[in-house]
């Protein structure tokens, strides 16, 4: 029986965000495309579940660079321009705050924002507004040479902001700022979505993410990323993409230096002219490029070099009251003991207790997400994965079940209502889950850690060399724009641009 | 504008690269494959096995309890009390699957000796393959199974310290694992089964669950049928006697025949418990999908045509209205990954691309967007039209 096609002109490895978008965008030029994935779904972790016939958001917290209906931003227009109808749904608020001294709800709008941090600590507005449009200018910069790259007089001459706090951490460009602790507390809780203490988290990251959410809110899609992640793989199809579903891919074949197909652990050998490829490159490099000795000793190095980012750690529960009965009142909650981000992210490398959480109850964003009467709540700490590491296979229920109970305690504490009383639903999910699913390395969602020695314009710079086998792409978490479901599709539309860009190039030799 | 000085700040693009650069020079050079993470998730979930059988011993005189062990000789994955597992049987040109409830305790699997062990009952004509079992199965016989599935185990963060379990026939198998966990000192509950039994000679697993009483296990048998020296419980599992047998804060697990479920919906409601105090483990694939609400009656004795698309290739085979998606595509030699065969795990999960089904309502599993792009769990959804399906390449 023939199950593939002999040749594709196009491999993708991996049928979430990124393979699915890389897909989109090269289907979209007339190119034949065959994605493998090794579930039985599309979406990796941007997916849903069902228990007790309820259906429950496995991952999406909130997803950034949609923008209105209106005004959309990359992602967004991606979508609308590729025929991807998601359902999107505004999420009401940016956060709620809940820190030492600090319970505040602050909203999307850049005046509005900085409006609410004052309110709460007073005489801060023209600091904070002033930082929030800084950060917009790099944003928009941002945006703007990712399309149309250009010199570097001609950058320092129109990205002027961009530049000059190009090579700083977020800590030191905020230092400038001379802010009050409070106010820079209130700034500070959407750094666990890049996942770097603020010394070392480039000032660059921190701008994308402030000015992207804040600027323009977040959304998420009426029936779960499911809806996002499946609208993404029907359109795929419509297209004429062939995705198949319960592939794994083992092997990347390559020849003289360059990708010419995979094998399949089912032993199915496919050819392509390119792949792209949504493994890590750890794994890759180390484990699935035949022959091994087709890796360059660089590309070894230049994983070690790197730092995985992190990995998540959830607890959902569906309780049987409504929100407000249980005193959830926000959509988003970051709450910590401290807003010491890198203290933070020192505590991120254990097993906890964990000092910093985010809750999200979809209801406030999505109110028919559950039956008449209950809600959904989920709990989130995205640890490092170095603490993960350690824990062997017959400790693991003891471990995920301390974790879990840790969590629910202290946010039961916060509410007023022990939460274990009022569940229906309960399913936890840890890197264990994530690499259950999806395969990734160590089970870590992030990719490498957006840092001072990985910093995303040093990426940038550097991306043509580390092409180190020719002809595969690589995209998701672990490619140049980081975590996250917004960027994913960046990351997936990066790899399909590269294809395009060197089939043109060969195609004018 | 200024961070630190001009100089300084146009320099970061510059600084930041060499940076980047001078980290990978100094890396070493030696692959790294270790992904302790992936391998606890394997440990826990491996996906297909060979097992051999280990052991065959009587359960009742109707039922036999079978013992597995890895092919080769490797350690058995992790799984909780009340988790079952999918056996795969070639029969003919046919691969069929089914789930078994493990009825052994997740302790039991650990170590050299470790074991995994199915308890199934001969049917009444029904169940080809559970006589299959009991009538050809052999000491040394190998199979392909996945072990540990399903969402019907106790939860500590959810559920009850006290719980009673509601059982039928051989839906005892779940709890004669959580009562194993439990008198291991390996599960921190205190267990309560109720076993309806017609006559005391149904009852399976008898002498094992006896010899597992104890502080933290009770065991109390309920008949239905006429047994004049039966000094135990008499009747079914009436709201009356669950109460006696209930704490003030309990969860019940129940697991048994449909008919047992459509019963004790009714009993439960009886006594106002909470919603998330009961838990009904999936009921298999529909008897008799024609007993079910909204089923076209009118249809109950075609047979359709069932294109079946698996990448580029394309089959086309008969499928019968009365029986689902799965037990055509089984019947004709075309492989398909299942698990709960109750719609619940999605593992059959499959693209309708043009015709219509009917989907057992009490089966359906599906997520919302999967249902508005026509995907079925071909498990749960019966053809009611000629129709073109897609599925994975097994």
């Amino acid at each position: 029986m023939k199950f593939y096609k002999d040749h594709y002109d196009v491999i993708v490895v991996g049928g979430a965000l990124a393979g699915l978008s890389a897909a989109l965008m090269l289907a979209d030029k007339g190119k034949d495309v065959l994605v493998l994935e090794r579930h039985n779904l599309p979406g990796g972790i941007a997916t849903s579940f069902v228990r007790g016939g309820i259906e429950i958001e496995a991952a999406l917290h909130e997803m950034m660079s949609i923008g209105d209906k209106d005004n959309r931003l990359k992602v967004g227009k991606f979508f609308d321009d590729m025929g991807v109808d998601v359902d999107w749904l505004k999420v009401p608020e940016a956060y709620h705050a809940s820190l030492p001294g600090l319970e505040v709800t602050l909203h999307p709008g850049l005046e509005r924002f900085a409006k609410e941090v004052d309110a709460a600590v007073p005489g801060t507005y023209d600091k904070v507004l002033r930082l929030l449009n800084l950060c917009h200018t790099v944003f928009d910069s941002v945006n703007e040479l990712s399309i149309h790259p250009m010199s570097k007089p001609m950058m320092l001459l129109k990205h002027e902001a961009f530049v000059k706090t190009a090579g700083y951490s977020t800590k030191e460009v905020l230092d400038t700022f001379q802010l009050p602790q409070k106010a820079l507390d209130l700034l500070a809780p959407y750094w666990i979505y890049v996942g770097s203490g603020f010394s070392d988290l480039p000032f660059t990251i921190f701008s994308v993410l402030m000015a992207d959410y804040i600027g323009y809110g977040s959304f998420i899609p009426r029936k779960f990323s499911h809806e996002m992640s499946l609208k993404m793989a029907e359109r795929a199809e419509a297209m004429g993409v062939q995705i198949e579903y319960r592939q794994q891919v083992d092997k990347i074949l390559v020849k003289d230096g360059t990708a010419y197909g995979v094998r399949t652990a089912r032993g199915d050998e496919i050819h392509a002219d390119y792949v792209i490829c949504s493994a890590y490159p750890n794994k890759v490099y180390t484990s699935m490029i035949e022959p091994a000795s087709a890796v360059p000793a660089g590309a070894v190095k230049m994983v070690n070099g790197r730092r995985l980012s992190l990995t998540a750690f959830s607890v959902i529960m569906i309780l049987d009251q409504p929100a407000e009965k249980l005193n959830i009142r926000d959509y988003s909650i970051f709450r910590g003991d401290t807003m010491d981000t890198d203290a933070l992210y020192k505590n991120l490398a254990g097993l906890g207790p964990y000092r910093y959480l985010t809750c999200i109850c979809h209801n406030y964003g999505n109110p028919d997400c559950t039956p008449e009467g209950t809600c959904s709540f989920s709990i989130t700490v995205l640890p490092r994965v170095d603490g993960w590491k350690t824990v062997k296979a017959e400790d693991y229920d003891a471990v995920k079940h301390r974790v879990a109970k840790q969590l629910i305690d202290d946010m039961s504490a916060y509410f007023g209502v022990n939460l274990l009383d009022h569940v229906l639903e309960l399913v936890i999910e840890t890197p264990m889950t994530v690499a259950r699913y999806t395969g990734a390395w160590n089970g870590c969602i992030y990719g490498y850690a957006h840092t001072m020695e990985d910093h995303i314009i040093a990426r940038l710079q550097t991306a043509e060399a580390e092409r180190f086998i020719k002809h595969l792409e690589f995209s998701g978490a672990h490619a140049i724009s980081g975590d996250g479901m917004g960027p994913a599709v960046t990351n997936g539309r990066k790899a399909a641009k590269n294809v395009l860009d060197t089939m043109a190039e060969e195609a004018a030799k | 504008m200024k961070v630190k000085g001009f100089l300084k700040d146009v320099g970061g693009a510059s600084r930041v690269t060499k940076a980047r650069l001078e980290a990978f020079e100094s890396a070493s050079a030696a692959p790294v494959r270790e992904d302790p993470i992936g391998d606890v998730a394997r440990a826990w979930h491996p996906g297909r096995l060979r097992v051999k059988v280990d052991g065959i011993k009587t359960a009742s005189p109707t039922a036999k309890s079978f013992r597995f062990v890895r092919e080769d000789g490797g350690e058995l994955p992790f799984f909780y009390a009340g988790q079952y597992m999918v056996i795969d049987f070639e029969i003919g040109k046919s691969v069929i699957s089914r789930p078994y409830s493990i009825s052994s305790a997740p302790s039991q699997a650990r170590g050299k000796e470790g074991f995994v062990e199915i308890t199934v009952r001969r049917s009444r004509g029904d169940g080809f393959i559970c006589d299959h079992l009991n009538d050809n199965v052999k000491v040394g016989d190998v199979f392909t199974a996945q072990i540990g599935l399903g969402q019907f185990y106790y939860e500590p963060l959810r559920d009850a310290k006290h719980v009673v379990a509601l059982a039928g026939g051989v839906g005892i198998t779940p709890f004669a694992s959580m009562a194993r966990e439990v008198a291991a000192g390996r599960l921190d509950m205190d267990l309560t089964i109720l076993y309806g039994s017609v006559v005391s000679t149904d009852i399976i697993l008898k002498d094992e669950l006896e010899a597992l009483q104890g502080d933290r296990v009770h065991v109390v048998h309920v008949l239905s049928g006429d047994e004049p020296d039966w000094k135990g419980e008499r009747g079914f599992l009436s709201a009356e006697i669950i109460k006696k047998y209930s704490a003030p804060d309990t969860t019940y697990f129940i697991c048994g025949p449909q008919v047992m479920y459509r019963f004790l919906r009714e009993e439960l409601k009886k006594l106002d418990i909470p919603a998330r105090r009961v838990r009904f483990e999936v009921f298999g694939q529909a008897k008799d999908i024609t007993t079910f609400e909204g089923y076209p009656m009118e249809l109950k004795d075609r047979t359709f045509k069932l294109t079946v698309r698996r990448g580029i290739h394309e089959d086309v085979i008969d499928a019968k209205a009365t029986e689902s998606l799965v037990v055509a595509l089984e019947r004709a030699g075309i492989r398909i990954e299942t698990g709960c065969r109750s719609g619940e795990c999605g593992f059959c999960r499959t693209k309708v691309l043009s015709g219509s089904v009917y989907v057992c309502p009490e089966n359906d599993g599906r997520r919302a967007a999967d249902r508005d792009f026509g995907y079925v769990h071909a498990c749960a959804a019966y053809p009611t039209s000629d129709l073109t399906i897609k599925i994975p390449i097994e």
